[in-house]
């Protein structure tokens, strides 16, 4: 049906876009979840109350989150020629989507961790855990269900965010769909790209799903 | 020196609404090894009180000592340290969902970098204690109620505390296994010499395993000591609902309402002057009662007679309703003190709903 130039196009496509979507999945946490585990901590109902600096953290994540993604993506171009070098395919992507997921995602773990019960973090207090130590033996040992949920979703947005990079250049499947389905109207190609950015999103739920299930110890 | 050594303590919360006054000018000392109960009604700030025992609530103001320590003069760290030789449980367990019973227990142990082998095998020492040896593997989420209170205990024994810190430990149990949590901690306090603060709302947890008590009304200590004296004569109008009225402190308030109306179930009584008598042990040979009522050819009126277990003891209770004529009243009291029986004029107050 495709000849092989589409073909190999479509496979890089994949290819590029789990590669968007997977590294800033991973950098978004590598700041989103300091980040809500910090907003969770100084929330004047967490263990350590600190008004300023949750307002800090707070308005900054609203901000962050307030700004539509097809903006922030050609607002931070400055900052990813700074970064990657250049501002187009798939590796500059990953800028924006870090900078736009990473509030996301810390809004994602701060309420998963507000879901660990008040009373067995008051247990871990009562026998004399440190801040820390309460964050990393109770706070994400017990929210660990709700928090791989989350990451389930934050790849489904993640993937999603993916493919509208490609309207700038982006890369990946979104950048084919844009191309050849929009610009040249080869409705096959995009039905095709569409198609495969439907199943990406469904195996990594499933996955997700599967993963938060198995670590559960709450279901007998 | 006592344990633990409370002056003057009073916490003061600041709400939307104003400020509350959760307890206030709170005094009490336990001794090293008792088993010491602090019983109200809930909102009686007895929970606020216990928390205020390790300062995981912070009193507003007055003292709490632990061994002569003042907790105020404490760094966090020096607190975080004391911390692990007060130990809790909790009326709803608080344990860690997502780990099994071994690493609930192991808990405390790791927090304070016991080696994993060390905490292993301590652990396991202190499910067979609690009787959970065979769980050790499961997850809290399969246990029943019971059970994730012993695990709960075993993990607050793990770092060999000198005091244990019970917040109605047993209020989400069915009687049974609150009985059998009960006598658990009663078997730890004899063969541990740990002491125990118990707060609860039900008197039969006091009587059961207590050896002192506090009873706590509206953020006051209305009266304390020893659970057999304020059980023989209690002074407070609160320690009378407890004790002469068997009511729980949950059925103070409802009952305090209903003084004015009138409960069709307890016909009215015209006697004078009502009197409690509690016999013990020796006092139950000699049929006091009869005799009496032989002696003065008067009858009187048993409005109440029970049995109850005051630390392993039985207590028999009862309450009379003695004829009119002060003259009469008076030598019917005398003639019992006389048989060496602890006699008790009862207040209109306690006895009012039968007005």
């Amino acid at each position: 049906m495709f000849d092989e130039a589409v073909v190999s196009m479509i496979l890089q496509g994949i290819v590029d876009t789990l590669y968007m979507t997977l590294v800033s999945t991973l950098f978004g946490y590598v700041i989103g979840l300091p980040w809500g585990i910090a907003l969770a901590v100084t929330d004047k109902e967490g263990i350590r109350p600190n008004s300023v600096a949750y307002r800090i953290l707070d308005v900054a994540a609203n901000i962050l989150r307030s700004i539509p993604f097809l903006i922030l993506l050609i607002l931070v171009i400055p900052l990813t020629r700074a970064i990657v070098g250049k501002s187009t395919g798939a590796t500059a992507t990953i800028v924006p989507l870090v900078i736009s997921a990473a509030p996301f995602i810390a809004r994602m773990v701060e309420s998963s961790i507000k879901e660990v019960d008040k009373g067995v973090i008051e247990a871990a207090q009562s026998m004399g855990a440190s801040t820390m130590q309460i964050i990393m033996k109770v706070l994400l040992v017990e929210s660990r269900v709700s928090l791989i949920s989350g990451v389930t979703i934050a790849i489904g947005t993640i993937l999603g965010y993916s493919a509208m990079a490609g309207t700038v250049g982006g890369g990946g499947l979104g950048d084919i769909a844009v191309r050849y389905g929009y610009y040249r109207y080869q409705l096959d190609i995009m039905i095709v790209t569409v198609v495969l950015l439907v199943l990406l999103e469904q195996v990594f739920q499933s996955v997700g799903m599967l993963i938060a299930k198995k670590l559960d110890r709450r279901i007998v | 020196m006592s344990i633990i050594e409370v002056r003057n303590l009073s916490k003061t919360f600041v709400t939307k609404d104003g400020t509350v006054n959760a307890l206030q000018g709170i005094n009490f000392t336990v001794e090293e090894g008792d088993i010491y109960g602090i019983i109200g009604m809930s909102g009686a700030g007895k929970s606020t009180l216990v928390r205020c025992l390790n300062y995981l609530e912070v009193p507003t103001s007055g003292d709490v000592r632990i061994e002569g320590q003042d907790l105020k003069t404490l760094s966090e760290k020096e607190l975080r340290t004391l911390r692990s030789s007060v130990a809790m449980i909790f009326q709803s367990f608080n344990l860690l969902m997502q780990k099994s019973v071994i690493d609930n227990v192991m808990f405390p142990l790791q927090l304070a970098h016991v080696a994993k082998d060390e905490a292993r095998t301590k652990a396991r020492q202190l499910l067979s204690t609690v009787g959970l040896s065979d769980k050790e593997n499961a997850f809290p989420a399969q246990l029943s109620g019971g059970q994730k209170q012993r695990v709960a205990i075993a993990r607050a024994l793990a770092s060999n505390p000198k005091i244990l810190l019970c917040d109605e430990a047993t209020s989400a149990l069915d009687p049974q296994t609150t009985n059998s949590i009960l006598q658990l901690l009663k078997k730890i306090n004899q063969d541990t010499g740990i002491t125990i603060v118990i707060i609860t709302h039900q008197m039969s947890v006091v009587r059961e395993i207590c050896h002192h008590v506090a009873i706590v009304e509206k953020g006051h200590i209305v009266e304390n000591g020893a659970v057999e004296e304020i059980f023989t004569h209690p002074k407070s109008h609160a320690a009378k609902m407890l004790i002469i009225e068997g009511k729980d402190p949950d059925e103070w308030e409802k009952e305090q309402g209903q003084i004015s109306g009138s409960d069709p179930t307890v016909p009215i009584l015209h006697e004078a002057k009502r009197i409690r008598i509690v016999f013990n042990t020796q006092s139950s040979f000699e049929p006091v009662i009869a005799n009496m009522i032989l002696h003065f050819h008067t009858p009187v009126n048993i409005l109440k007679a029970d049995t109850k277990d005051v630390g392993g003891v039985a207590r028999g209770e009862m309450i009379l309703g003695l004829p009119e004529g002060e003259q009469m009243q008076s030598d019917m009291i005398d003639y019992i003190k006389a048989r060496g029986l602890d006699v008790e004029v009862l207040q209109e107050e306690v006895t009012g709903n039968v007005r």
